[in-house]
């Protein structure tokens, strides 16, 4: 009885209840990863020859290194047009009547209810050479012959932007929506124009909810396999494209693993590097 | 000797077992025959299944359509007990397939039909019961005097309306042949091909990641003329897409779909009861007609409708107007050439 009678330290929860949940990983990501990572230490495709020769030809090949190259930059630029497109639309959610609101979250849901192989098949008909954008420059006579828009870089970073918005949109509404507006009315009566408010006060403030969505839009990008080759075609090669190559058509594993080795590696370097940011933020972001 | 690692792995068995029951009785799972998707699953679905259970009883067949590498992927990481009975193939994975020892010779002596099929069908370790057929595909609404030569892509007036694929795909594989061999080259020799892709460059709306992103092109307007399948351009027909099919003076590239009774299953019997119907005269036949459109590889099926128009009148024809490939001498050399394609061919 002397055990029940010690209180229990109520600061402390059982792990027990994460149990299961682990188990599920242990059993079907953890141990496909390491079989994975086992398999990229073959320098031969039947996978018998043990040895770093795929690391070492992926690190010292200027072609593989110039995909992920692009990969990554592919990324950032998604994500920087999500942030630059996807901030007004949450500090207007939080601006807006009720009923706007609800318009809004149907907007910013809207393509989360559609496949992806949809909406970007859809993008296929607006960028195409007689698709929405050409054939409304060609009426207006800003282009005599329709512009190449499928098949490119910008066409890709467009597509993918609006398939990952909501990634962006939904944790920038919730940051925007801890701010206390309140804030921006005393450095309004401080004094402080509508821009310096913004800068000084909003932005710093919502930076939790900006790490957040960068952080999801830039994985979600960067992995974005049917978009990038529907939408970039194929001679725009990227890390998932890459992958498929040597796995599938090639049947070359041990490379195909080490690519994905590689891929994880550098996804998990941006993303830690966005986590420093947000530990750094959190000055701000506490308040 | 129980150790550790053998203790851990028979626990773990026994408790999937448990948990999945599916597992313990795999010896009585369905025939699963891994088709390809789209327009093959759907005829597969519509013909070939029911003449397979007219004959046996109705013996339970489950379709599982993927890409050929796919399939042999799958097959690779469960070879002792394979989760796919019969494969489809197109010729280079077919020999990446029976290079790596996943699948059985097909019986032939056991076979009413194998000794119809044309010399071409005919091989032992799973023969092919349809063709593909790759020529040249155009919108005759932009394109008025119908093409004849695969030379005709690099033409100046189809400036920016080329569309091709990535050597991913057999088409684009065996396409980049051709031309290599207009120029000079062979299936040992492909350089001659490359130097024409080159050339090619001003002409080329869109290098497509796969044939089936190819026809979405031509619905687009995106692009004019490309190389295409015979039976994909007849899908699209159908459907209204203005596109035209026209077999090259070089003659069409045929490809042998081939299929295999996959080593180690539980359903040999039935797998090659499936694969006789694919053979049978039947079967090919109604393949053959309308909306389906598959070139027949049984030499007792006549020729007839749009495929006798369009190609050949009869497998003598057929003979003389296709080009077979060496797809083994293809295959020695695919990975270097994918990856030359990768760095070069950029837009």
């Amino acid at each position: 009885m002397a055990a029940a009678s010690v209180p229990r330290d109520v600061t402390s929860y059982s792990i027990g209840l994460a149990a299961p949940l682990t188990l599920f990983f242990l059993v079907f990501f953890v141990a496909p990863l390491v079989q994975l990572f086992v398999l990229s230490l073959h320098n031969d495709t039947a996978g018998v020859v043990w040895g770093i020769g795929q690391y070492v030809h992926f690190l010292t090949d200027p072609f593989s290194l110039s995909v992920l190259g692009s990969t990554l930059l592919l990324g950032v630029e998604v994500t920087a047009l999500c942030l630059v497109l996807g901030f007004p639309i949450a500090w207007l959610y939080h601006r807006v009547g009720s009923r706007a609101k609800t318009l809004i979250i149907l907007i910013v849901l809207l393509p989360l209810l559609t496949s992806v192989v949809v909406r970007t098949f859809a993008w296929i008909v607006i960028l195409g050479r007689q698709g929405i954008i050409n054939s409304t420059l060609l009426s207006i006579g800003a282009i005599d012959a329709p512009v190449r828009l499928l098949y490119t870089q910008f066409g890709v970073v467009l597509a993918l932007a609006q398939v990952q918005m909501p990634l962006m949109a939904l944790p920038l509404i919730t940051a925007l929506g801890r701010i206390d507006m309140n804030f921006e009315d005393a450095s309004c009566s401080l004094g402080a124009g509508s821009w310096r408010t913004f800068w000084k006060v909003v932005l710093p403030l919502s930076l939790p909810g900006v790490i957040a969505g960068c952080t999801l839009t830039y994985a979600a990008a960067i992995t974005a396999f049917i978009t990038q080759s529907l939408i970039g075609g194929g001679q725009m090669l990227f890390m998932p494209m890459y992958l498929y190559q040597q796995a599938s058509t090639l049947q070359n594993w041990p490379f195909a693993s080490a690519i994905s080795i590689i891929f994880l590696l550098a996804v998990l370097a941006v993303v830690t590097v966005f986590g420093m940011l947000g530990r750094l933020s959190r000055g701000y972001g506490g308040a | 000797m129980i150790n550790r690692r053998t203790l851990l792995t028979t626990a773990l068995t026994l408790g999937a077992m448990k948990a999945f029951p599916g597992l313990s009785y795999a010896q009585a799972r369905p025939l699963v025959f891994a088709t390809f998707t789209g327009s093959w699953e759907e005829a597969h679905k519509a013909v070939l299944v029911p003449a397979f259970r007219k004959v046996n009883a109705d013996a339970s067949i489950v379709l599982d359509p993927m890409l050929s590498v796919d399939q042999i992927a799958k097959v690779n990481a469960a070879r002792a007990n394979p989760p796919i009975d019969v494969m489809l193939h197109d010729p280079g994975p077919a020999l990446v397939a029976i290079g790596q020892d996943i699948v059985e010779p097909f019986p032939v002596e056991k076979s009413t039909y194998y000794k119809d099929l044309i010399a071409e069908a005919q091989e032992p370790m799973g023969p092919a019961p349809f063709f593909q057929v790759v020529g040249l595909t155009y919108n005759p609404d932009t394109i008025r005097t119908p093409p004849t030569s695969w030379a005709d892509l690099w033409k100046p007036e189809f400036k920016g309306k080329v569309g091709i694929t990535n050597l991913n795909s057999t088409l684009g594989t065996g396409w980049l042949v051709e031309v290599a061999k207009m120029h000079g080259g062979s299936e040992a020799n492909i350089d001659p091909g490359f130097k024409a892709l080159e050339a090619l460059k001003p002409n080329l709306a869109a290098v497509a990641a796969n044939p089936g992103a190819l026809a979405t092109l031509f619905q687009q307007g995106q692009i004019d003329i490309s190389p295409g399948n015979f039976n994909a351009i007849q899908i699209l027909k159908a459907r209204g897409v203005p596109v035209e099919f026209v077999a090259p003076k070089e003659g069409a590239i045929a490809f042998k779909t081939t299929i295999h009774v996959v080593k180690n299953s539980p359903n040999k019997e039935l797998a090659f009861k499936l694969i006789e119907a694919s053979l049978s005269p039947e079967v090919q036949t109604t393949l053959m007609n309308s909306p389906y459109l598959i070139v027949p590889t049984n030499s007792k099926v006549p020729m007839g409708g749009e495929i006798a128009r369009v190609l050949a009148k009869d497998t003598a024809e057929l003979k003389k107007k296709f080009v077979f490939q060496d797809w083994k001498k293809i295959n020695e050399q695919r990975s270097a050439w994918i990856e030359r394609f990768n760095r070069e061919i950029k837009l």
